[in-house]
């Protein structure tokens, strides 16, 4: 089943084209890593994705549905964590994960569950602004499972996330698919199959298929060295998984 | 049922988080009690003069109380991205719309809680239960409005400019028919001006439904991008 099938897909602010155009796919349980420097269009396209805002142009689909027009039926099979957490500082950590489990159409237990899920029961009942940074990431993950969404998009999820945090994510991947933008390469080795590089402005680039760690002769530092370090499978486009023809149409080559 | 319960989980956050912080509802009853001192010193208001102005003054303080009140409503929750997270749940624009005009409108009603009060000690005002159900009628239709153009000035930049550019206009009939009926109601005017068509509750009560009908199908428009 393919649950991300975007085609054509293009974000604007004024005259400045933000993304696109853009071709994506994502088969159900694949998890894509969305990488590229600031203002590459990775939090634009995750806002897409979350259905937040509304493409400029092309089409995008989730789980074969219309996602310009039929936001509110896909809307309880994503879950969405953005730079901004969206939470409230008055109210606990429970509080906060009861109130979006009434939004949600879900009880207190639910809410109970997901914050032992990301090991903040011991923190329940202190307000959001007690809470560390790293806690205030596990409460805003705990929020986007709290449903248990088929697709997860999370944009640098692992900010401020501390070793055994970074674990958790693993755990909340489990069974879904996932779209993750992060700067962290060896996080996205380690917990998606794919990547998908993006450019500033118009070049909306291009994807490879991520090499297992034990295969790579070495790991770029920065973000900028990304390009030769990732490769698709096989040379030519045809030869990739019908997933990562990401810019295809537009002649962009896999390094 | 699923609509009324999101509301109803928006309002008491709302309210929640209010009386937590503790932000507005004492900001909001001093600048009432304050406006009240200074028109108090102002009009140069005695025992005669008091009742004649007190519906004039009672308009103003609330419309700015008003401003003031509804202007934090979607601000906050739009910087901090918690209006993006309420949205993307299957509760809707218009559940999450309704939900936080309720909280607004129960804020207001605490600051005339306030208000009314004061201007007995203040103005000598004589405030009676018609003079209470006038303002409270006026609330309803106000908080709705306010909630509405405050929702589309907290995508803007300029938000604590264009609140009171948008709403200050479309509340110009209640604080003419509202002035009316506390006019009325403060002259010993009761109740029985309720059944007389035309009459200013009425009046009021049909703005109320005017604008919470029209608010709640714009709503969605405003919030849902």
């Amino acid at each position: 089943m393919i649950v991300v099938r975007a085609r054509g897909l293009v974000q604007r602010f004024g005259d400045r084209v933000a993304l696109g155009p853009l071709d994506l796919e994502l088969a159900a349980g694949e998890r894509l890593a969305v990488l590229g420097g600031n203002g590459a269009g990775k939090t634009t396209l995750l806002r897409l994705l979350a259905t937040v805002v509304r493409p400029a142009a092309g089409r995008l689909e989730l789980f074969g549905l219309d996602a310009t027009r039929q936001r509110e039926r896909l809307r309880a099979r994503l879950g969405y964590v953005g730079h901004q957490l969206g939470l409230y500082p008055a109210l606990t950590a429970f509080e906060n994960l009861e109130f979006f489990a009434r939004l949600y159409g879900l009880g207190r237990g639910e809410a109970r569950t997901a914050l032992e899920v990301v090991g903040l029961s011991g923190a329940a009942g202190r307000r959001l602004e007690q809470l560390s940074r790293g806690q205030q990431q596990r409460l805003a993950l705990a929020r986007s499972v709290l449903h248990d969404p088929e697709l997860l998009i999370l944009d640098e999820p692992d900010a401020s996330l501390d070793a055994e945090g970074r674990d958790l994510l693993a755990t909340l991947f489990e069974g879904r698919s996932v779209v993750m933008a992060t700067h962290d390469l060896a996080l996205a080795r380690e917990l998606c199959g794919r990547a998908l590089l993006l450019r500033s402005g118009r070049d909306a680039g291009h994807c490879g298929r991520l090499r297992p760690p034990e295969d790579r002769p070495r790991v770029p530092r920065a973000i900028g060295r990304w390009g030769p370090a990732t490769e698709a499978e096989g040379t030519s486009p045809s030869a990739w998984p019908p997933a990562v023809r990401i810019g295809e149409a537009r002649g962009v080559s896999p390094r | 049922m699923r609509f009324a319960a999101a509301a109803m989980a928006v309002a008491g956050k709302d309210l929640r988080c209010e009386l937590r912080g503790k932000e507005l509802l004492p900001a909001l009853a001093q600048f009432v009690v304050l406006s009240l001192v200074i028109a108090s010193f102002a009009f140069d208001l005695d025992s005669s003069s008091g009742p004649r102005l007190s519906p004039g003054i009672l308009w103003l303080v609330l419309v700015f109380a008003g401003l003031l009140a509804f202007g934090r409503t979607f601000a906050a929750e739009r910087d901090t991205g918690s209006l993006e997270a309420m949205l993307l749940t299957p509760a809707g624009p218009s559940a999450v719309f309704a939900g936080k005009a309720l909280a607004a409108t129960v804020l207001l009603v605490a600051c005339e809680a306030v208000l009314l009060p004061a201007m007995a000690v203040f103005l000598a005002s004589p405030i009676s239960p018609a003079v209470v159900a006038t303002v409270l009628l006026a609330t309803v239709g106000m908080a709705s409005l306010g909630c509405l153009f405050a929702a589309l000035a907290a995508q803007t930049r300029a938000r604590e400019l264009l609140l009171p550019v948008l709403t200050l206009p479309l509340w110009i009939p209640f604080v003419v028919v509202g002035g009316r009926a506390v006019q009325v109601a403060m002259s010993g005017g009761g109740f029985g001006a309720w059944s007389p068509v035309g009459q200013p509750y009425a009046v009021l009560l049909d703005f109320d439904i005017l604008f919470l009908v029209v608010t709640s199908l714009a709503a969605r428009f405003v919030l849902d991008d």
